[in-house]
């Protein structure tokens, strides 16, 4: 149990328990998304933005991942060679993907903050301009 | 004994955790703030202490050692994962402030029906990955001690159950980032512990294996399912108390829990359709699915499964609900990554070990133990005993922590999405459940944890990763779209796997498309939603309902503890 600032207790749960037990609490009326006509054309060229830089991230982690597949069915010749004693292939595919992978996601991390960085897009107006918050109590607590 | 102790140790503690919450989280301030402000290096620790079950920890080693290396294919996809997680998911998934996918489901599409559906589908994935769980926590227990299997599924079901039932897993997010140091640690020392006093002899085997043909030295052999063995020489093995059994050519059959003494020098026998530890066939980094050849098919085949079903994991997702905005939440991905990375690069150590050392494990029905089998390999002494109980609490440790998410996660979607009336109490619904899983895991004894859950990676690929993706990414997706696409990967999905499980026998690449069917569901799950959304016309709310997942939250805004949350209202 803990206290918030005005002395209540509150249960301190994992965000599943929270949201099992309080889901209930939260269903209510569905409401029509709406977004103001500045966020729109913000959304619009964030998520142009982000779809091209995604797509060649995925290609580039699908083009890595599939041609290892291939090279290793087309080059057996790779389970004859060794490096530190160790089977070329082996290390391939037991060590090679990782540091490649945590490169492309270190990588691919970059770009989307990049494109959320951009000035242009940068709200001209005041900051509280949420699209709807009125379930923040319920989801967050 | 002392392993036992381990596991027993593990599962208190997570027990006391459970009902008290953590002593030290008590005294925080205010963690309902902390919880919003956790660090993307954090919450990463959290999901990847969640991801990494009792399939990782144990099952992946004993696909090596029963498969062959290209078993390796399993977490590679594993971890990839969440590299298209990150890409695709992660930021507008947060944004959404949707916490689960059937919360998603009726944010973006606004369909109830939609939402019981894939309340449907949380069930299918939460049980597919819940029994290996439970299966090995019994297989791991009944090798450490001589308990039977059924004990130890049975005490795993009740901890999981009580510890759920009488509080949930309080204080979760430190928890679970707790558990993967732990997982981290109990993987990693044992593995460098057993490359240092395994010996030249043993490490130099490892990595130049040879066919395991003939027993090296008189090997007791506990079938730990009926197996079928394959005689080509005929010998005389022995029963436990000294009788002979003499083996003749052809296949024998032998019933679970018997054990056979085969004698130095004889010739191993072969089981159906698996090729032996250390074969041409074994080193071999590729996989070979069902023993059906074709093994680009096949190792492309658990490749889609593997990455693009951790997109849809019901007890994964929700964690990215705790990262403060979809910054924070895509930040988490990329740093999942690096963290399973980390792991993923020891169960191998565990596989070629276990080929050279315990390979009579395969005949046993038994690879998914190979890991907890190893120190007593190495050292009889204190030393092994030691390594044998920190495994055996790592993986106990990998077991509960995935899931306790799980049934809490399969709990919510029976209780809030398909019978908000009905069912009710979440605690009746915990036990329900867990009830089901440990007699689906009782019959579940002779099925590798590692194939099990990409079963589920499967279902998941197929059903919730195409409609996050063309929720998040096609504006013009339709609540009948996402439904008809859902319904055909789930049927196709879960089909092909019955099939696998309880139809004839089938070979060649239709054998790989049954038990590995994501190469087909995953497409056919996507046109389905394509082609259906075509047919009708997205409401005018389609557009900006999809747009607002891409918009950034105002990062001045955002450090105010206030973020996008789901359009609903009490």
């Amino acid at each position: 149990m803990n206290r918030t600032p005005s002395g209540k207790r509150v249960a301190v749960m994992s965000p599943q328990t929270r949201l099992a037990r309080s889901r209930h609490r939260l269903r209510g009326q569905w409401r029509m998304p709406r977004l103001d006509p500045g966020d729109t054309d913000r959304a619009l060229r964030a998520y142009l933005r982000q779809r091209r830089r995604g797509a060649v991230a995925l290609t580039a982690t699908a083009v890595l991942l599939l041609g290892l597949a291939v090279l290793l069915a087309l080059a057996p010749a790779l389970t004859e060679v060794r490096l530190f004693g160790v089977r070329v292939s082996w290390l391939l595919l037991a060590v090679l993907p990782y540091p490649v992978m945590v490169g492309l996601a270190w990588w691919q991390l970059r770009r989307a903050e990049a494109a959320e960085d951009d000035p242009a897009d940068h709200r001209t107006g005041r900051a509280d301009g949420h699209i709807g918050r009125a379930a923040a109590a319920g989801a967050d607590r | 004994m002392a392993a036992g102790l381990a596991a027993a140790s593990v599962v208190l503690i997570t027990l006391v955790i459970g009902v008290r919450g953590i002593a030290a989280m008590r005294t925080t301030s205010d963690f309902l703030v902390a919880s919003r402000r956790v660090t993307p290096l954090l919450n990463a620790a959290a999901v990847s202490g969640e991801y990494l079950s009792a399939a990782s920890f144990l099952g992946v080693a004993g696909l090596v050692l029963k498969d062959g290396v290209g078993a390796l294919w399993y977490p590679v996809g594993f971890a990839a994962g969440y590299i298209a997680m990150l890409v695709l998911v992660a930021a507008p998934m947060r944004r959404s402030g949707a916490l689960t996918v059937p919360d998603f489901a009726e944010a973006r599409l606004a369909s109830p029906r939609l939402r019981k559906l894939t309340a449907v589908v949380v069930l299918v994935i939460a049980g597919l990955y819940l029994v290996p769980q439970f299966r090995t926590a019994g297989l791991v227990l009944s090798v450490v001690s001589t308990t039977p299997y059924w004990v130890g599924v049975v005490l795993a079901g009740t901890a999981v159950a009580t510890t759920l039932a009488l509080g949930g897993m309080r204080a979760a997010t430190y928890v679970q980032a707790f558990q993967f140091c732990l997982k981290l640690v109990l993987f990693i020392v044992p593995a460098i512990w057993l490359v240092l006093t395994a010996g030249t002899s043993v490490r130099d085997a490892a990595v130049e294996p040879t066919e395991y043909t003939h027993f090296p030295h008189d090997t007791p052999v506990t079938f730990r399912v009926d197996v079928t063995l394959d005689v080509t020489d005929p010998v005389t093995a022995f029963t436990q108390e000294g009788a002979p059994v003499a083996l003749s050519e052809g296949t024998h059959h032998m019933p679970a829990d018997s054990t056979l003494v085969f004698p130095e020098g004889a010739r191993v026998p072969e089981v159906g359709g698996i090729s032996q530890p250390g074969g041409p066939a074994w080193e071999r980094p590729l996989l070979n699915v069902a023993g059906a050849g074709y093994p680009l098919l096949g190792t492309l085949a658990v490749l889609i499964a593997t990455t693009l079903g951790t997109m849809g994991l019901p007890h994964v997702i929700m964690r990215f609900h705790t990262s403060p905005d979809g910054r924070a939440a895509r930040r988490t991905a990329a740093i999942t990554v690096a963290l399973l990375s980390v792991f993923y690069l020891f169960p191998a150590v565990y596989g070629v070990l276990g080929s050279v050392l315990v390979p009579d494990l395969y005949l046993a029905g038994a690879t998914d133990t190979a890991v907890v089998a190893l120190p007593m390999q190495v050292d009889t002494g204190w030393q092994g005993t030691l390594f044998t109980a920190l495994l055996t609490g790592g993986a106990f440790a990998a077991f509960l922590a995935t899931s306790l998410g799980l049934l809490l996660a399969a709990s919510g979607a029976v209780a809030h999405d398909l019978a908000p009336a009905g069912l009710g109490r979440l605690r009746v619904t915990v036990v329900a459940l867990a009830s089901v899983v440990v007699c689906l895991a009782l019959f579940a004894k002779h099925l590798d944890a590692g194939v099990l859950v990409t079963w589920a990676f499967t279902v998941a690929a197929s059903t919730f990763s195409p409609m996050l993706v063309l929720g998040i990414w096609w504006p013009r997706l339709t609540a009948a779209g996402a439904v008809s696409g859902v319904l055909a990967g789930l049927l196709a999905s879960s089909g092909a796997i019955a099939v696998t499980l309880f139809g004839p026998g089938i070979s060649g690449w239709q054998a790989i498309l049954l038990a590995q069917p994501a190469p087909w569901t995953v497409p056919l799950a996507f046109l389905t939603m394509v082609l259906v959304s075509l047919r009708g016309r997205p409401p005018a709310w389609s557009m900006p309902a999809m747009l607002r997942l891409h918009l950034a939250e105002d990062r001045s805004a955002s450090r105010q503890d206030r973020s996008l949350t789901v359009r609903r209202t009490r």
